[in-house]
């Protein structure tokens, strides 16, 4: 059980990405209503956990913030840029309160910067309460336009519900509460407390009665309990003095499902809830405010490492059975280990989709660096993404924001011209920058493409050059030149500016999706722009491989990337040893010998047959001696010390104890295509 | 399958981590390969056991032939004698892998070495280890972290820092 202050983080965390993107909107449609409610909506919402759960500094803080937009949402104020401006500093700031935890000491520096009152005196002129940042949040203050002066004397029943103090609930800060808004005296009632003997130590089984005046408004007291729904709420008002506008008797406590949202009185204004599903974004975005608890489970992450480790450990024992099963040749044990062997597949499916995440979580990061990255630069880039539904391993998701954001960097920077030079060259003064992913096969492409001048071919050639990269006397083609901005150290910008120019950008992104067994690749067009393709596994832990034999060991090709099996007969084979090429149904495709790549000797029993992968689009065959069959593998990443062997993915565990390596059909063919070229 | 050795040190009673050591000495394991006695410090070795079935890395450097499955986990074998420039031994009855585990806390590698046979463990006192002598040394000093003089003889006592380090690294 995490604790409830941790939960809160973790929750706030959600909500604070949630706020940017929803914030990035509102900058593009300063007048949508639902959006305007949502961005209040998680204010709230922060404020209020942060409150109950001791996070005061930074409740005060977002109180300020959720005043500019109450103030627009009642019409009295608009989204201008400057309130968004204001508001994605403050979520940095937030995130920074947030961050700090409990750590006295770091949020007294955070509250005492100069940032800190900053972004609270800009949010006081905009909220039109003048220069007076320093009163603390939620007592003071009075700006709620629609709770006017009038002293009512409010009688509420409060019931938690039973598991409320196991939940983290504080009666005390909400007592707190109350008497910042008025004189509140408390009554307890105990009919509900069980015989001893049905007693559950750790259940609140009270209830009070409170009654409070207050000419705070009824929304202020329903703020108070707005996070306590699951019990039973019920506020009644009588007013002592001046005229009522809207007078409710009582009103039955909110109950949804929806977390943030109390049922409305007449007197409030809190319609937001529609809005919800309606921007809930086609990529499947999480939204955590408007996901109900009976939708989604929150787990630790390293619960569900855990989970795939032992999964693997189960493979591999399964396979082990496998092969005693087919040894002993009896039956029952094969129909057994059969039925096994399913079960265990659909677990590992199950599994391994828990650990699949929609990549849209990634996309939406990206809005801010570039929106920052074209300010910072003073270019005209709008972001569109594409397939943020595509799913991706967790682990992989988790390791995507860096090297994407050196590509993106790169784009904006280097790619993209700036108004002027894009409006002489016929182009539109705005440039876009797309990010679109998809899933192929046993892959996910994503490709980060801008709309700019496209790769400098001529100094890339230059710099290549200078650093020795290329043969002077040599013809490459401009493709091949491209390629090279992966190369180690290089880079052709011409000064170093805070954005890139390093010359570690590109380098250490191939090296980065390398180790995530992805390859990266890079298309350019002069004029036309720049797109960069990142193609990654699925998953990293499990694959299915069909298992072969080459020379003295065992291989497993991943059987994603498998289209068929044949046979070569003798003839055949001793005709060329080079330039080999079979014949497959009348179309003609090159193979690679494996066992002479490895430098192994031929086998006397070797079969020769012929498995016919796809590797980037092409047909090609892997002559292997003998197909042993389809195999579940669990993969395990080689050691420094064979990490640069050309042509290996990893390696795995077979059921007998040993250890088989795992090829890599597209590095492979990469390493050895000169074959091809001669066989041409 | 993979029988444990017992390293029983043969100076003190009760290993490395006993009062019964100075406090500068330290424990060494000595093992022979071609007939040349060496030394690494105990520190790191994580056990001794038989030869293992090895899987071959086709196309990876002479110094990290091959893969083993010690107890479920895939660990590289690496060839001394080859970074020391010496000829590979064939394996006898004496083999035996020395299953090392090196490195900073959070980059940790474990691999194998091949000993021609595994001697003892040994308690050194830091007196006992002079420098490497510059000329005369058929091993690359790189590798070398200086010569024990035991009773029995000479000890080459092997640097744990440089010769265990990937190939790419070097």
């Amino acid at each position: 059980m995490m604790n409830p202050a941790d939960t809160f983080r973790q929750e706030a965390t959600d909500l604070l990405e949630n706020l940017e993107e929803n914030l990035l909107e509102l900058e593009a449609a300063p007048t949508d209503r639902p959006k305007i409610d949502v961005v209040f909506r998680a204010l709230h919402t922060i404020k209020g956990s942060g409150e109950m759960f001791g996070f005061s500094e930074l409740a005060k803080f977002v109180h300020h913030l959720e005043n500019a937009y109450e103030l627009v949402r009642s019409g009295d104020a608009q989204v201008t840029q400057e309130l968004i401006d204001i508001s994605l500093g403050s979520r940095d700031h937030i995130a920074a309160l947030l961050e700090a935890g409990q750590d006295e000491d770091i949020i007294s520096q955070l509250v005492q910067s100069e940032l800190h009152s900053t972004l609270l005196q800009r949010i006081a002129v905009l909220s039109g309460t003048g220069d007076a940042p320093a009163v603390p949040a939620a007592e003071a203050d009075s700006g709620d336009t629609k709770s006017a002066a009038a002293l009512v004397e409010y009688t509420i029943y409060f019931k938690p519900e039973e598991s409320a103090l196991r939940n983290g609930m504080r009666p005390d800060l909400i007592a707190s509460e109350l008497a910042m808004l008025g004189e509140c005296t408390s009554r307890v009632v105990a009919d509900m407390v069980p015989p001893l003997e049905e007693m559950d130590p750790s259940a609140c089984y009270l209830a009070w009665e409170l009654t409070l005046k207050s000419d705070a408004g009824r929304e202020k007291i329903d703020d108070i309990f707005l996070f306590f729904d699951d019990g039973d709420i019920r506020v009644e008002e009588k007013e002592l003095a001046a005229p009522p506008q809207d007078t409710v008797q009582s009103a039955p406590a909110p109950k949804a499902a929806d977390t943030a949202e109390p049922a409305d009185t007449p007197a409030t204004v809190e319609a937001a809830a529609p809005s919800a599903p309606k921007d809930a974004k086609p990529g499947g975005e999480r939204r955590p405010e408007a996901v109900s608890k009976v939708e989604s489970v929150r787990v630790q992450a390293h619960r569900l490492d855990e989970l795939m480790d032992q999964l693997g450990e189960l493979v591999i024992a399964q396979a082990r059975l496998n092969g005693i099963a087919e040894r002993l040749g009896d039956g029952a044990l094969g129909s057994a280990t059969e039925e096994i062997e399913r079960l265990v597949t659909g677990m590992r499916d199950a599994t391994l989709s828990i650990r699949m995440l929609p990549i849209a979580g990634v996309f939406g990061k990206f809005r801010r660096v570039v929106r920052d990255l074209a300010t910072e630069l003073g270019k005209d880039v709008s972001l569109t993404t594409e397939g943020g539904e595509t799913e991706l391993d967790k682990n992989i998701i988790d390791r995507l924001s860096d090297p994407l954001v050196h590509i993106i960097r790169n784009a904006v920077d280097h790619g993209i011209e700036d108004s002027e030079t894009r409006i002489a060259a016929g182009k539109s003064a705005q440039a876009t920058v797309s990010m679109i992913a998809r899933q192929s096969g046993g892959e996910v492409h994503i490709e980060v493409r801008d709309d700019g001048g496209g790769l400098k071919t001529d100094m890339i050639r230059k710099r290549a050059l200078e650093r020795g990269l290329i043969d002077p006397d040599a013809e490459y083609s401009d493709e091949a030149i491209h390629q090279l901005i992966f190369a180690p150290g290089f880079s052709t910008a011409a000064t170093i500016s805070s954005v890139s120019g390093r010359g570690v950008g590109m380098d250490a992104v191939r090296n980065f999706i390398e180790d995530l067994r992805g390859a990266v690749e890079v298309k350019s067009e002069t004029g036309h722009g720049t797109s960069v393709t990142l193609r990654l596994p699925l998953t990293l832990a499990i694959i299915d491989g069909l298992l072969v034999r080459i020379g003295p060991g065992d291989f497993v090709l991943p059987l994603a990337s498998v289209e068929e099996c044949v046979e070569l007969n003798d003839e055949e084979t001793q005709n060329d040893r080079h330039r080999s090429i079979i014949n497959i149904r009348n179309e003609l495709v090159p193979y690679l010998n494996l066992s002479e790549i490895f430098g192994f000797e031929r086998r006397a029993d070797a079969l020769n047959r012929v498995v016919i992968v796809n590797a980037e689009g092409k047909r090609i065959g892997l002559m292997v001696d003998d197909v042993i069959g389809q195999h579940q593998t669990v993969i395990k990443s080689l050691s420094d010390y064979h990490r640069n062997v050309e042509g290996l993915a990893g390696c795995t565990i077979l059921g007998d104890g040993s250890v088989a390596l795992i090829v890599d059909p597209s590095a492979l063919i990469k390493s050895f295509s000169n074959q091809f070229r001669e066989a041409a | 399958m993979d029988q444990v050795v017992e390293m029983q040190p043969r100076n003190v009673v009760d290993g490395a981590s006993s009062a019964g050591v100075a406090a500068d000495n330290f424990m060494a394991l000595t093992f022979d390969l071609n007939g040349e006695r060496f030394a690494i410090s105990v520190k790191h070795v994580q056990e001794v056991i038989d030869p293992l079935e090895m899987t071959h890395v086709p196309n990876a450097d002479p110094f990290a032939p091959g893969l083993i499955n010690v107890r479920g986990a895939v660990v590289p074998v690496l060839n001394v004698q080859h970074r020391l420039g010496m000829a590979a031994s064939a394996q006898t009855p004496d083999t035996r892998f020395v299953v090392i585990e090196a490195g900073s806390y959070d980059e940790r590698t474990t691999f194998a070495i091949v000993a021609d046979s595994v001697h003892e463990v040994l308690e050194v006192e830091p007196a006992q280890i002079h420098p490497a002598p510059a000329l005369g040394m058929k091993w690359p000093s790189a590798f070398i972290h200086g010569i024990i003089q035991a009773a029995d003889g000479m000890i080459i006592f092997l640097d744990t820092e440089t010769i265990f380090q990937a190939p790419t690294a070097l």
